[in-house]
């Protein structure tokens, strides 16, 4: 397994994020965490990623406890945020530089990582711009290759599309899709057709727990729904969210 | 060490890369020196004023720049925090300490940089003016004004590890002002006395202009540069500490 947690809970004062979540990710797989705003999704991959310490419960990656094992982790996983996270005056060769050489890569390595990421993420035209110049959808690709130059085995995109228009959100969708099967990938979102396109299993999470969790067509058989719109639905009714 | 120079390299290239760093940190500072320095040719001599003559303007010009790297210190800190660029570094290998020494190097570098020019400025202007700067008094002063660096440093991340994007540049205007008028670049204390002398006694920008006007007259006294340069490196040393651990607490808060 890739991702386990066992009753994994997040709490901030009074107010629960994530709530006994049990989760098992399978190496290779494209997980998507699926939900509304404040379901508790990027709380789930802060705390898979080291970057929110559990309340309690464990989580862990590649065997390694997300808690007390956090250098380990933090080799081995790659996170794209929410906002796009790049150095607004470095130029796109420059950021992917930057985080190579964060990682000790060798020269060499880092010139072939950096080109590798050029060429696989089509960054030739802009390969030499400002990031603070690039339009949102270079931005995500940029900042998804960032997350990749350091050959994670776990990468999470956090809501990797949003706020993209349709023809960038169709190319990242291209790019995402290339990069299954290499790795372990765990998305979040809350476009439905985006979890329905990508992703090998769903959960859906309502309110910090995990209300189903299944491939796509597991979803909407046990939620007696022809699409994964009206599956949400009617789980979110059942919860009690609606 | 791979790290902190990695983060170094970045920042350093992020500040230079923006048009207003230079505008601050280096036209607007020279700009003063000219403009005070054609005041002063029109203050007569009868009046006894002193802190306009290129030999003491030269250091409080220097101090008065480094106040505007304490600006983009907290510019830079804040800005970091204020996205996700943060976040996306504390999932890397990275520890508080690389964040700290990897904000304050580049900044540092900066600061002796612009020091450097507006005292080779202030020899042309000497040159000019006909009252010729001694180049090892100018050399001594840049290396006097080191502890004054890492003070302003320390400043500038305390408030851009406290505070917002929006806030820090704000309060750094208040330690600007102060600096400026309080660490007597634009006014002599000694010649006023008083409690205005008091006060700026009570505060550390005092002893920086003094202690680099000091080197610069390569005037080695006790009162006149060794206490002054003890003063300003006991601050550094405190506003380092106190930002660092700040900065730390802030990261461990951020990962809770």
């Amino acid at each position: 397994m890739m991702v386990e947690t066992r009753h994994l809970c997040k709490k901030y004062g009074s107010k629960t994020a994530v709530d006994d979540l049990n989760l098992t990710i399978a190496e290779g797989e494209l997980f998507s965490l699926l939900g509304v705003n404040g379901a508790g999704k990027t709380t789930t991959i802060r705390m898979l990623s080291c970057l929110s310490t559990p309340t309690s419960g464990e989580a862990f990656v590649s065997g390694c406890n997300c808690a007390s094992q956090a250098k380990e982790v933090k080799r081995i996983v790659g996170i794209s945020p929410q906002d796009t996270a790049v150095a607004d005056h470095l130029t796109v060769l420059e950021n992917l530089t930057f985080m190579a050489d964060l990682y000790g890569f060798s020269k060499e390595k880092t010139e072939q990582k950096v080109a590798q990421m050029i060429a696989d993420f089509r960054m030739e035209e802009v390969a030499n711009q400002r990031a603070k110049s690039l339009s949102g959808g270079w931005k995500r690709r940029l900042s998804i290759a960032m997350a990749l130059i350091s050959e994670p085995k776990l990468l999470f995109l956090d809501e990797p599309t949003l706020g993209l228009d349709v023809l960038a959100r169709r190319e990242l969708w291209r790019v995402i899709e290339g990069l299954k099967g290499m790795m372990t990938i765990v998305l979040t979102t809350h476009y439905m057709e985006e979890a329905e396109h990508l992703s090998d299993r769903i959960a859906v999470m309502i309110s910090g727990r995990i209300a189903a969790c299944g491939t796509l067509a597991e979803i909407k058989t046990a939620a007696g729904a022809k699409d994964l719109e009206s599956a949400f639905v009617t789980i979110a009714e059942k919860e009690g969210a609606i | 060490m791979n790290r902190i120079i990695t983060f170094s390299r970045r920042n350093q290239k992020e500040i230079l890369r923006d048009p207003l760093s230079y505008i601050f940190c280096l036209a607007f500072p020279l700009v003063m020196l000219g403009v005070m320095t054609v005041l002063n040719a029109s203050i007569p001599k009868e009046a006894g004023m002193t802190v306009f003559r290129i030999e003491n303007l030269s250091a409080g010009v220097a101090v008065f720049g480094q106040t505007f790297v304490m600006l983009f210190t907290a510019l830079t800190v804040s800005k970091d925090r204020a996205g996700s660029f943060l976040v996306r570094l504390y999932a890397t290998p990275m520890e508080s300490i690389d964040f700290v020494i990897g904000y304050m190097l580049p900044m540092l570098i900066i600061s002796l940089v612009q020091t450097a020019l507006i005292y080779v400025v202030s020899l042309i202007i000497s040159w000019i003016v006909g009252t010729a700067l001694n180049p090892l008094g100018l050399l001594l002063s840049l290396l006097t004004l080191i502890p004054s660096a890492l003070m302003f440093i320390g400043f500038g991340m305390l408030f851009g590890t406290l505070f917002s994007e929006k806030s820090a540049p704000g309060l750094c205007s208040i330690i600007i002002s102060l600096g400026s008028f309080l660490g007597c670049i634009w006014f002599d204390a000694d010649a006023t006395g008083g409690a205005m002398l008091s006060i700026c006694k009570a505060l550390p920008f005092y002893y920086c202009t003094r202690s680099a006007r000091s080197a610069v007259a390569l005037h080695f006294t006790t009162d006149g540069w060794t206490i002054p340069f003890l003063i300003v490196s006991a601050c550094a040393v405190v506003l380092i500490i106190v930002s660092s651990r700040v900065f730390s607490a802030r990261m461990k808060a951020d990962l809770a």
